[in-house]
């Protein structure tokens, strides 16, 4: 497999080429110095020649004049001179040393002489030398000198000894001139070619350093644009700051931001950094530190593009010389970061905040209210009645319903409150600074904004809530309590008749305790069956006599002794303990009544009478229920009734539809219902029509006026009209005297139950009041035979 | 021609008025030429007695080469009327030397 070379971009092409250009500069100065050193030397030998060649021409007329004064008697040594023209001579020729001239000069090493004119110049010297001594030596030794043969070729006619002494005298000192200019004539040649050689050496090594420094420059600018490249490819970030703000930002960034790089470059950077965080950005383009920084820049449409950078020191690396930043574009991180935490702290269907983020709040408000003792308050509202909307229109519905609720609730609330949807129905503010004053009023918009009807699946509802308050004065506290307490608030709200708001009190919670433990323990009393039925008779106003029974529950707790129904029943249709508990009712109701029946105590007709709770009718499966106990007793339906409330049987919708009809079943198979509280309910007339009902029950509250508030007659006695022209039987509960029995009666009640006649009894008891009043209606019928 | 230390090698007649001399210096040392119109050699020194007189040569003086290196080879184009010349170099002591000839234009 071929592997190419590592990628290691430029790390010896830069450094050979500069290498290179140090190199050829280096050999050519090297060649320059040699060749200035070699011609100096030369030179200066040369002057030296130049010199002995020179001083010939002056030793020979000197040696004229030493002959001639030698041979006038004079004092004078021309054999000195001519030693050392001669010795001269051979020097300048053949090298070797020329001698020194007393009190002129010294010594002189020469080389032979190189160049065939110069060596033919200094050979030609050199003889005329030898003619010119000759000639001199001839003429001190008085010889003839025409005798004295000639070497240089010279054709003296001149037979004069002085005569031909000055014209060899003259040749030889103009060849030694000669000689000297010629030689003096080479040197100059010589120093001109080197200056022609340093010049040439000169313009090569300087055209040889701009070939290798072009080379460098394009060496230099394919890194740079290998590097730009790499840099503007990239989807990192790159932006460098200097002294006068930001010096360089790459094409990644200004394609992110669309804005043009001259916007960004200088100080106007800053302009487009988020003003929170300016201060980090200044810091880390400054001084490099802190080494990672999140900032967040505008774009070009306005929006904040988030960017997470590593910064890097690098003043002090001089190819730099700046802070650089290598960023990225965390926007849709943040972005789904942010979205992720409002989701996680928001209720997906209203949009209000939800429990984890109320909760936090109210933290902090806590926190906050500890410091500054400043007032806060909880508002908790529950919608009255959502469960039924729910059920009866089904969970859409039901979700248009909290839409619309949130906006009401969104609308009368100030921005500074915060909204919250805790779950199901439950909504929660929270006002930062209200006391009890301003708490109330918030929870009076509240209840305002939602007494207009809410349009939902076409029909419009009437919508109720339940708000429970607490309020914080201010100092230390805990939320968990703060919302424990407006829940209380908020129940006992609802207890005490919906469609209102209550303020926490500290009994509520010593209440609430109690409620607890009660629940617990009617959980365990119904496993060990420490419920049981009791009766109380209904009496017809004519005859006195039994037409049937109330199967009451009765609760006898080991701890507790006995619990009034009013104190458990609430709670066991809060905690639907009431499922079982009624069923247990029923059943023994049932195995009770037939019981009586086989035994013979029952008139004929009788009705043994359970109260069903709304809570078991909406559940469903009451036909069931009720059948199932009559056929586990063997009892005809007929002799058991079924009396519920008013509101039991208002509810609209599918589940109002489902306890109709399963009502209705359990009637055409001859079991037979009463409306129990008549009168104190929202019920109407049509509801009466529509439901299979067989009897009223006159509620207790307008019996016990009867006698002497002529309303609660007029009340009575309408009602019993109404049971009347609707073919209903109507009975009078909570009679409790003579008078109030013989009002019912002239109002036209047919029945009547109450203490008056008897208190609810065990089973036993009930056996014997009915066996005696068989007895009765024995005797009555003896009588009567009689 | 040819000049050589010390001597002057040429023709001895010509019969051109026309005369183109060829100077080649075969010698070691520089020569120069002087055409002088002159019946012989024997021309008029200067005090110094080693180089002949050229200003009393003046009018007589029909063509000059100045001094030629050696090896140089140097062209000197002369109307010469008929009649006797000597040709010499007269650098120092050179005429006296040897370096003159004669040459005779018919």
């Amino acid at each position: 497999m071929h592997r190419g070379r590592a990628f290691r971009p430029f790390t010896a092409r830069g450094r050979g080429v500069v290498a290179a250009i140090l190199l050829t500069f280096a050999l050519f100065s090297a060649i320059s110095v040699f060749l200035t050193i070699s011609a100096t030397g030369r030179s200066q030998h040369r002057a030296a020649v130049v010199e002995v060649a020179a001083r010939q021409r002056t030793l020979a007329e000197r040696y004229v004049k030493e002959v001639l004064l030698a041979r006038s008697g004079a004092q004078a040594d021309p054999t000195y001179t001519a030693a050392i023209l001669t010795r001269s001579a051979h020097a300048l020729l053949d090298g070797g040393t020329a001698p020194a001239v007393n009190g002129d000069d010294d010594e002189t090493k020469l080389s032979a002489a190189s160049g065939t004119i110069v060596r033919a110049q200094l050979n030609q010297e050199r003889r005329l030398v030898t003619d010119l001594t000759a000639t001199g030596s001839a003429l001190l030794a008085h010889r003839p000198v025409t005798t004295i043969p000639l070497t240089a070729h010279e054709r003296v006619a001149i037979v004069d000894p002085v005569g031909r002494l000055r014209v060899l005298s003259e040749l030889t000192a103009n060849v030694s001139l000669n000689a000297a200019r010629s030689i003096a004539t080479r040197a100059d040649a010589n120093i001109s070619s080197l200056i022609t050689l340093q010049v040439a050496l000169g313009v090569a090594g300087l055209l040889m350093s701009l070939l290798l420094a072009f080379a460098l420059i394009a060496a230099t600018r394919r890194q740079t644009a290998h590097f730009r490249s790499l840099v503007t490819s990239s989807t990192d970030l790159v932006l460098v700051f200097g002294p006068g703000g930001c010096r360089y930002v790459s094409q990644s960034v200004t394609d992110m931001l669309g804005r043009p790089e001259r916007d960004m470059l200088g100080h106007g950077f800053a302009r487009c950094v988020h003003p929170d965080d300016r201060v980090s950005v200044q810091a880390a383009s400054a001084h490099g530190e802190p080494h990672q920084i999140v900032f967040r820049l505008l774009d070009k449409f306005g929006e904040w593009r988030h960017l997470e950078a590593n910064v890097t020191n690098l003043r002090n690396d001089r190819r730099v010389r700046g802070v650089v930043l290598n960023a990225r574009d965390i926007t849709e991180r943040v972005q789904l970061e942010e979205e992720l935490t409002h989701q996680a702290f928001h209720d997906g269907l209203t949009g209000l905040a939800n429990r984890a983020l109320f909760r936090d709040r109210l933290d902090q408000a806590v926190a906050r209210s500890e410091r500054s003792l400043e007032d806060l308050a909880v508002l908790l509202v529950d919608l009255d009645g959502f469960k039924q909307v729910n059920d009866g229109l089904g969970h859409d519905a039901g979700d248009h319903l909290l839409q619309q609720v949130a906006a009401r609730f969104a609308e009368v609330i100030r921005p500074s409150d915060t909204l919250a949807r805790l779950g199901g129905d439950e909504f929660a503010l929270l006002l930062e600074g209200a006391n009890e004053s301003g708490a109330v009023v918030a929870a009076r918009r509240l209840l305002e904004c939602l007494s207009e009807s809410v349009d939902i699946a076409g029909r419009r509802l009437a919508l109720g809530t339940s708000i429970g308050i607490v309020l914080h004065p201010g100092g230390p506290g805990e939320s968990e309590d703060l919302i424990r307490h407006a829940d209380l608030a908020m129940y006992a709200a609802k207890g005490a008749g919906r469609g209102r708001y209550e303020v926490f009190r500290h009994e509520m919670a010593r209440e609430f305790g109690e409620l607890l433990g009660l629940e617990h323990e009617l959980r365990l009393g119904l496993e060990q069956g420490e419920f049981s039925v009791h009766y109380q008779p209904e009496i017809d106003v004519d005859t006195h006599s039994i037409v049937g029974v109330e199967a009451l529950v009765r609760w006898n707790s080991p701890t507790r002794g006995e619990v009034p129904p009013l104190r458990f029943i609430p709670i066991a249709e809060a905690t639907g303990l009431i499922m079982p508990l009624g069923e247990f009712v029923l059943g023994e109701a049932c195995r009770q009544t037939a019981q009586w029946c086989r035994e013979g105590l029952l008139p004929d007709p009788f009705v043994t009478w359970v109260n069903l709770s709304g809570k078991q009718l909406s559940h469903g499966g009451v036909s069931e229920l009720v059948q199932n106990a009559l056929e586990a007793a063997a009892l005809a339906p007929s002799m058991l009734g079924l009396e519920v409330t008013e509101t039991a049987i208002v509810v609209g919708g599918d589940a109002g539809e489902q306890a109709r009809a399963a009502l209705e079943e359990l009637h055409n198979q001859g079991v037979r219902i009463a409306i129990d509280d008549f009168g104190t309910g929202f019920s109407s007339l049509g509801h009466l029509r529509r439901f299979p009902v067989d009897m009223i029950k006159v509620d207790r509250s307008f019996v016990q006026g009867v006698e002497h508030d002529t309303k609660d007659a007029a009340i009575t006695a309408n009602l019993t009209s109404l049971a009347h022209a609707l073919g209903l039987t109507a009975i009078a509960e909570g009679i409790e005297s003579e008078g109030q029995l013989a009002s019912v009666r002239e109002l036209g009640c047919d029945l009547a139950q109450g203490y008056l006649f008897a208190r609810p009894m065990p089973a036993e008891k009930m056996a014997e009041l009915l066996a005696d009043d068989a007895d009765s209606r024995s005797a009555e019928g003896f009588r009567a035979s009689a | 021609m040819t000049e050589r230390d010390f001597h002057i090698s040429a023709p001895k007649q010509v019969s051109s008025n026309i005369v183109r001399l060829s100077v080649h210096n075969r010698g070691p040392d520089a020569h120069e030429l002087i055409v002088v119109r002159a019946q012989n050699a024997h021309l008029p020194l200067r005090p110094d007695g080693s180089t002949v007189d050229e200003e009393a040569l003046e009018r007589a003086t029909v063509g000059v080469l100045e001094p030629g290196a050696p090896g140089s080879v140097r062209q000197l184009l002369l109307h010469l009327p008929p009649g006797r010349y000597v040709l010499i170099c007269n650098m120092s002591g050179h005429f006296l030397g040897g370096m003159h000839t004669e040459l005779v234009v018919q």
